[in-house]
């Protein structure tokens, strides 16, 4: 089934890259979002001139992206009128992609990658409390519940939907635009805890409680409330790349993404 | 940013009442102008997608070159996106079609800086949830449901410029059926632009409000656009609220003292 997602989670994957290594980033952001279920298996990829459109890089560019992607056996590109770059359906987990992309970040660049992710939600949230009206927060709280999607890449697209939404509901367009960059640079890695039930239900609560904090005008208590949430995906995070490090699996006990 | 030029000085002088009554024009004029494409579309009857679109980007991208200026707001001139989305099946064999015209953008997360009008391409964009919901949007929602003009807002982009903008949108209709909307974009900055010298002259702070309170221009440092009037610096009792119409926005006048 394709997963339903709001535009923010998926317009970022392709959102505009920085200058350094652009074919590396391309490739990064592409394989972030297929390991992670953002593009399903079986889907096709924009055409190489609309990537190289929407990433804002030049089309050898993209292609030499698309090749690293194809190496990784990550795509497969096809001819003809059909044709295109199609993500490839396979039933292995990309488990082994996960952990070269947590073992190639330091736990360093981690923990202050969530120290800002934090911040920036904390802002977003302090803000939302303050200023959301009731049919705002009605909203927000229904985003909740019809967000659609079960298991690890719902669990994501639903949380990552629900964070936009707090920083829409901030009236700041300044947080908007950060909150989406840093979504589409880390997105699949801030929310990897999400491919654990277990940290996708505590998720799942802290944000109906975020939401009832925002309904109830509480800009305090909706900061610490998000500011749990962050310190708990860092953890969590964490936890995972010292396990991966001594060799061990990315989820601790039943894998699910 | 404009210098703010005082209202025109040998002109009566300025009031809430004509504070109110400017608010009211520019959006009467705004909404004129969607007027006039309404009528256009409407004229042109049943046509090909290719046909639309030559029309309402013939109707619309003019509309997106301007600046704004104080004092001599040309309303087509605060829109910062505008067109016409139709209804499922107005187009032949389309569920969705969306015309519609984005002005020069600057540095937007995901569509990046253009310099001259660009269409938004939804067919090139990878989500078709949005497509699907777009007739539960407010936008296009109300317009539907009321067969009335609409007025969003203000709110954050958060699809296409990543702005602050208030959304105007009004109903094409061929007898009792809705066959789209047309609308544009006004960005809370342009409005700013031609709407504050006006306050400024006022010897009381004033913020314009919208139906929810939520503040698009203020002449109030403690109450910012974004905010919520009232809230717990700003109690209800310290502000008179005048209605602006045709609009759903009100103008509140501070007229008890200052929030320590």
């Amino acid at each position: 089934m394709e997963p339903q997602l709001r535009p923010g989670a998926r317009e970022a994957i392709f959102a505009q890259l920085d200058e350094a290594g652009r074919a590396e980033q391309v490739a990064r952001r592409l394989t972030d979002a297929i390991i992670l279920g953002v593009l399903t298996p079986g889907e096709r990829l924009p055409s190489e001139q609309e990537l190289a459109r929407r990433f804002g890089v030049a089309l050898i560019t993209v292609r030499d992206a698309l090749v690293m992607l194809r190496d990784a056996a990550l795509v497969e590109t096809r001819r003809g009128r059909e044709g295109g770059s199609f993500v490839i359906q396979t039933d292995a987990p990309h488990g082994t992609l996960l952990q070269s992309r947590l073992r190639g970040l330091a736990q360093v660049e981690l923990s202050d990658l969530f120290v800002y992710f934090s911040t920036i939600l904390e802002g977003c949230a302090e803000r939302a409390a303050l200023r959301a009206s009731p049919a705002d927060a009605d909203r927000l709280r229904g985003w909740l519940h019809t967000a659609p999607g079960s298991g690890a890449a719902g669990a994501r697209a639903t949380a990552g939907g629900f964070l936009l939404e707090l920083a829409v509901l901030s009236q700041s367009p300044r947080l908007v635009r950060e909150h989406i960059r840093l979504q589409a640079e880390f997105g699949p890695l801030l929310l990897l805890a999400l491919g654990d039930p277990q940290a996708r239900d505590r998720v799942a609560a802290g944000n109906r409680e975020i939401a009832a904090a925002i309904a109830r005008g509480e800009p305090l208590a909706a900061r610490t409330l998000v500011a749990d949430q962050a310190r708990e995906l860092s953890e969590w995070l964490l936890a995972a790349k010292t396990r991966t490090e001594r060799g061990g699996p990315l989820y601790a006990a039943v894998a699910t993404a | 940013m404009q210098p703010s030029l005082p209202p025109e000085s040998t002109d009566a002088p300025v009031t809430l009442a004509s504070c109110v009554a400017e608010v009211s024009d520019i959006f009467a004029r705004a909404f004129h102008i969607l007027g006039g494409w309404r009528d256009l579309i409407v004229s042109a009857g049943p046509v090909q997608a290719a046909e639309l679109d030559a029309l309402v980007e013939r109707l619309v991208v003019p509309a997106l070159r301007g600046t704004p200026r104080a004092m001599t707001p040309d309303p087509a001139s605060l829109m910062t996106g505008a067109g016409f989305i139709a209804a499922p099946q107005f187009v032949t064999g389309r569920e969705f079609h969306f015309a519609w015209w984005l002005g020069p953008l600057a540095g937007t997360p995901l569509l990046g800086t253009t310099t001259a009008p660009s269409r938004l391409d939804l067919a090139a964009r990878v989500n078709t949830e949005f497509l699907r919901d777009f007739r539960e949007l407010e936008w296009y929602q109300v317009p539907e449901a009321t067969a009335r003009t609409h007025v969003t807002g203000p709110y954050v982009d958060h699809l296409c410029t990543f702005d602050y903008v208030i959304t105007l949108t009004m109903p094409v209709r061929v007898g009792e059926e809705m066959v789209g909307v047309v609308g544009a974009d006004v960005s809370v900055k342009s409005l700013e632009q031609v709407l504050l010298p006006h306050f400024l002259a006022l010897a009381s702070p004033v913020a314009l409000v919208n139906a929810s309170g939520r503040v698009v221009t203020s002449t109030e440092p403690s109450l910012p656009p974004g905010d919520v009037l009232p809230n717990g610096r700003h109690p209800l009792a310290d502000y008179v609220q005048v209605p602006c119409p045709g609009t759903p926005f009100l103008l509140a006048m501070r007229v008890r003292a200052a929030p320590h």
